[in-house]
């Protein structure tokens, strides 16, 4: 998995590369640190598979950023993946762009 | 080790010691009365041999087949129906004890006259016979439950009713003949069956049975589990005539003073029946197998079967080569000169061990292909035919050693004109098991031991490999998401074991994916189970995605099968 960070502005790019599975979500854990970012994107656009260890991630960082009065955005999802947020209704509560 | 070869193992022993402790059974009244009345006593009981094998032949007729369809119908998932299999197969072995004692009663006199034998022994396996009848009854109800309650993947409880009427047998039987002689032996031997189905019926207080009762009479049926069965019963209905024609040509060419040494080579042959035991332990994986005509894990699994028959059958017989006396001990043959010539025959006749553990395990394949014509011929030709042909003409050339060592060669004699038949009809490619290599392209096994790094391997494998097969990406990943997610839900259920496990990829006629474990069994397919965690509340909401999904915890595994 790559994780590649860019900022611009108060906006914090996070771009994942690869599957995010049971294994590999340790290393997305460590990646997702957004300072005092106000408002952080998460670019899914390479990431072809999601499991819930990689979901559980998504939300925790959801609800920090929410906790500090943030926006984050999940961007460019996979289909494969997009179906994974629908069938766990995570798709209702994460900002989809 | 793969899932199936493991899960082969672990069946294995319980299903050797349950066919040792039946071999043991059947051999406990020549034991005990060996013993107990000499000579005389062994040569009496001898003279039952084909009485016994009947009995066994009326036992098996309704419960092989009976479980080998139980057992398909639980493979395709149609538990109704094999419940009709258990409720059609259970009422015809109540009818075939009460059948099987009604003719031995008729036929006891004349049959005990026309051996021949000497007034004693005659007098001796009539008073047996007589007492045995009750037995006859119960033993094909207690056989068929036994036979089920394992099928259903309860080993132990079936390995426990034979522990119990071999022990109620040997402990009751022992006082009994030396109060009553043969008779009280006989009628050890029937409370033993009694007790057997006692202890069976406990099967059905447990959770899980998959066995019940099920309105079902239909005649095709009743004929597809007697067709099913005669591949593996024939070989008991062979011995029988074999031992009938055995007995009255030995005793008119030898005397009945052969029939001790006679008795031991029959003991040696039969330990064969112990190798039963490996396509018992098959059998609870290759039906299934079968049933998802899964070629690939059937050859896997029945390579694992055909190495352990191999061993056990060569094991024995180096053993008895080595060591002729532990069969001469157990019949309790004490005359000098009767156990030095029993000695000789021990090891001749034990050159059949390794040939007949091969015929009973592709006899028993052979019915869960539905090949039965091919199990009844195998059967037939080793059991019957062949020793029957042979026997007479080592008779005549080298007297009752020659009979012997006929009855030593005649299965593998047989054995290499049957392998000679198929590689001529079928040709080497599907030798020896006779499977189509088409299915097997379109399926991929993938074993695993459930950790992290492992799993989420196999996941990605799955999808790589679906994706290289042209399924498009959503399928690919959800089938990819199935995997990681349910073997990790296995694990968690399961912290602290070592757990294997057997993902089948099979894309004939659409996309299945079969996901099978050795853990704690549970239902992963039920979408109302409790959600502990976000990976459940995952898992309960692909369930509910997926309305083609079952799971099967019958045979000691759990099974899941999705259809994407």
């Amino acid at each position: 998995m790559e994780i590649n960070t860019t900022r611009e502005g108060n906006t914090l790019t996070i771009a994942v590369s690869g599957r995010v599975d049971t294994v590999t979500a340790p290393e997305l854990e460590a990646g997702l640190k957004f300072g005092d970012s106000s408002r952080v994107v998460i670019d899914l656009s390479n990431v072809p598979y999601m499991s819930s260890a990689g979901l559980r991630l998504l939300l925790a960082a959801h609800k920090t950023m929410l906790a500090n009065g943030g926006r984050m955005e999940v961007a460019n999802v996979q289909s494969a993946v997009r179906e994974v947020l629908d069938i766990t209704g995570f798709s209702d509560i994460l900002n989809l762009v | 080790m793969t899932f199936a070869t493991t899960k082969f193992r672990a069946f294995l022993p319980a299903a050797t010691f349950a066919m040792a402790a039946e071999f043991l059974m059947g051999l406990s009244d020549s034991v005990i009365c060996g013993h107990v009345l000499g000579e005389t006593g062994l040569a009496a009981t001898n003279l039952m041999q084909g009485v016994f094998e009947i009995v066994t032949f009326a036992g098996m007729m309704t419960a092989i087949g009976s479980s080998v369809l139980f057992a398909t119908e639980v493979g395709a998932l149609h538990v109704r129906r094999a419940r009709g299999y258990f409720t059609l197969g259970f009422s015809a072995s109540v009818a075939a004890g009460l059948l099987v004692s009604a003719v031995l009663a008729a036929v006891r006199l004349p049959v005990i006259g026309a051996f021949g034998a000497s007034p004693e022994v005659s007098a001796m396996a009539s008073s047996y016979w007589l007492w045995f009848l009750p037995a006859a009854a119960l033993q094909p109800v207690a056989f068929f439950l036994g036979t089920m309650c394992y099928t259903d993947g309860d080993a132990r409880l079936s390995f426990l009713s034979y522990l119990v009427q071999l022990g109620m047998n040997c402990l009751l039987s022992v006082p009994l003949t030396m109060w009553f002689g043969a008779a009280g032996c006989a009628a050890g031997t029937g409370i033993g069956s009694f007790a057997a189905i006692a202890v069976l019926l406990f099967h059905f207080r447990k959770t899980g049975c998959m066995l019940g009762f099920s309105g079902h009479f239909i005649l095709p049926d009743l004929l597809r589990i007697s067709r099913l069965s005669l591949g593996d019963a024939g070989k008991n209905l062979g011995k029988a005539t074999l031992m009938f024609a055995l007995n009255s040509y030995v005793i008119s060419r030898f005397g009945s003073d052969a029939l001790p040494v006679l008795a031991v080579v029959l003991m040696t042959i039969g330990i064969s029946e112990v190798f039963d035991g490996v396509a018992n332990a098959a059998q609870p994986l290759a039906s299934v197998y079968i049933g998802e005509r899964n070629a690939f894990l059937t050859k896997r699994v029945m390579r694992a079967a055909l190495a352990a028959a191999l061993i056990e059958g060569g094991g024995a017989m180096l053993l008895l080569l080595a060591f002729p006396g532990l069969m001469i001990a157990l019949a309790g043959i004490e005359i000098p000169a009767t156990a030095a010539e029993a000695a000789v025959a021990v090891r001749l006749s034990s050159i059949a061990l390794p040939a007949l553990a091969l015929v009973l395990l592709f006899n028993s394949y052979y019915v869960f292909i539905r090949r039965e014509g091919l199990a009844i011929a195998l059967t037939f030709a080793a059991v019957l035919v062949a020793p029957l042909a042979l026997f007479p003409v080592g008779g005549a050339l080298g007297g009752a050693r020659g009979v012997w060592m006929a009855l030593g060669l005649a299965p593998l004699a047989a054995l290499a004109v049957f392998a000679l038949y198929e590689l001529v009809r079928w040709g080497l490619s599907r030798f020896p098991f006779l499977i189509p290599a088409d299915r097997e392209a379109a399926i991929r096994v993938f074993d695993l031991e459930l950790d992290p790094v492992g799993i989420c391997a196999t996941s990605a494998a799955v999808g790589e490999h679906l994706r290289q097969k042209g399924i498009d990406a959503g399928r690919a990943s959800k089938a990819s998401l199935l995997v990681e997610e349910a073997l990790m839900v296995v694990r968690d259920r399961n912290a602290g074991r070592r757990i294997r496990a057997e993902v089948t990829v099979d894309l004939n006629g659409g996309l299945a994916l079969v996901i099978r474990d050795d853990g704690e069994i549970f239902d992963i397919t039920d979408a109302d189970a409790r959600v502990s965690s976000l990976r459940a509340y995952l898992v309960s909401n692909l369930m509910t995605a997926l309305p083609n999904r079952r799971n099967l915890t019958t045979t000691g595994f759990n099974r899941n099968v999705f259809k994407l």
